[in-house]
């Protein structure tokens, strides 16, 4: 796994114990000031600023999955399946993901497919095209 | 009031990168990456065996490192910043 890279040589005399991925380094620690900092966080790209957020773009459904239905539970299903309904002809924009989930289907959308394309946008998990631009629209500002 | 016992999820839901004094950590449940400066990375560790409060923090700490500024506030305030980013929580 990702945390087990080059353990460095245990400084003399400290102990490793209960340190499973930090061994002692130099075997001294500053706690610091109350006041000072030690956590940062990074937000994607995508959240820094509102428009790129707007703007990326979730395919529905991913293009490994081109040409397949998308069910009213948001499940991908084959062509034709009963209550499953077409792909958009296009992607996307986050901005047209936001309105969708609060109701608003982007110009030439039917809108009763609205809801089967938004449970599609919930069910995106990590490593599925569009994921990111979904999770940056839930991503605080700051 | 009894003190806050702090608690984070096992070593195994971050991948952790050490980046000379300051470690680049993904936390796998959030999918989000933070950057720590020390004592961050160390406290995360100490909840690595199990929850605690900041005393028990100190008490775990000061069995690996020389702490210089062991005042229990400072732990505290490190850990609410833990908290704050989503990398720990109040048990």
């Amino acid at each position: 796994m990702a945390q087990d890279y080059d353990k460095p040589a245990k400084a003399d005399g400290t102990e490793g114990e209960g340190s499973p991925s930090f061994p002692a380094r130099r075997g001294v620690l500053m706690l610091g000031a109350i006041a000072a900092s030690s956590v940062v966080t990074i937000r994607p790209a995508l959240a820094s600023t509102a428009a790129s957020v707007l703007n990326c773009r979730i395919p529905i459904p991913d293009p490994g999955h081109s040409g397949q239905y998308i069910g009213h539970d948001g499940k991908l299903v084959d062509p034709g399946t009963k209550g499953a309904v077409a792909p958009p002809s296009r992607p996307v924009t986050g901005e047209e993901a936001r309105n969708m989930i609060n109701g608003i289907s982007p110009p030439g959308f039917d809108p009763s497919s609205r809801s089967a394309y938004v449970n599609y946008i919930r069910r995106l998990q990590q490593g599925t095209s569009g994921f990111t631009c979904y999770a940056s629209l839930q991503m605080p500002r700051g | 009031m009894a003190p806050p016992v702090y608690a984070a999820d096992p070593p195994g839901a971050r991948a952790t990168i050490r980046l000379d004094d300051l470690v680049a950590v993904l936390h796998r449940p959030s999918g989000t990456t933070h950057l720590l400066a020390p004592p961050a990375p160390e406290l995360l560790d100490a909840l690595a065996s199990g929850p605690a409060s900041a005393e028990m923090l100190l008490g775990r700490l000061s069995q690996q490192y020389e702490l210089i500024g062991s005042e229990m506030d400072a732990i505290v305030a490190r850990m609410e910043e833990l908290v704050a980013a989503g990398l720990a929580w109040r048990a």
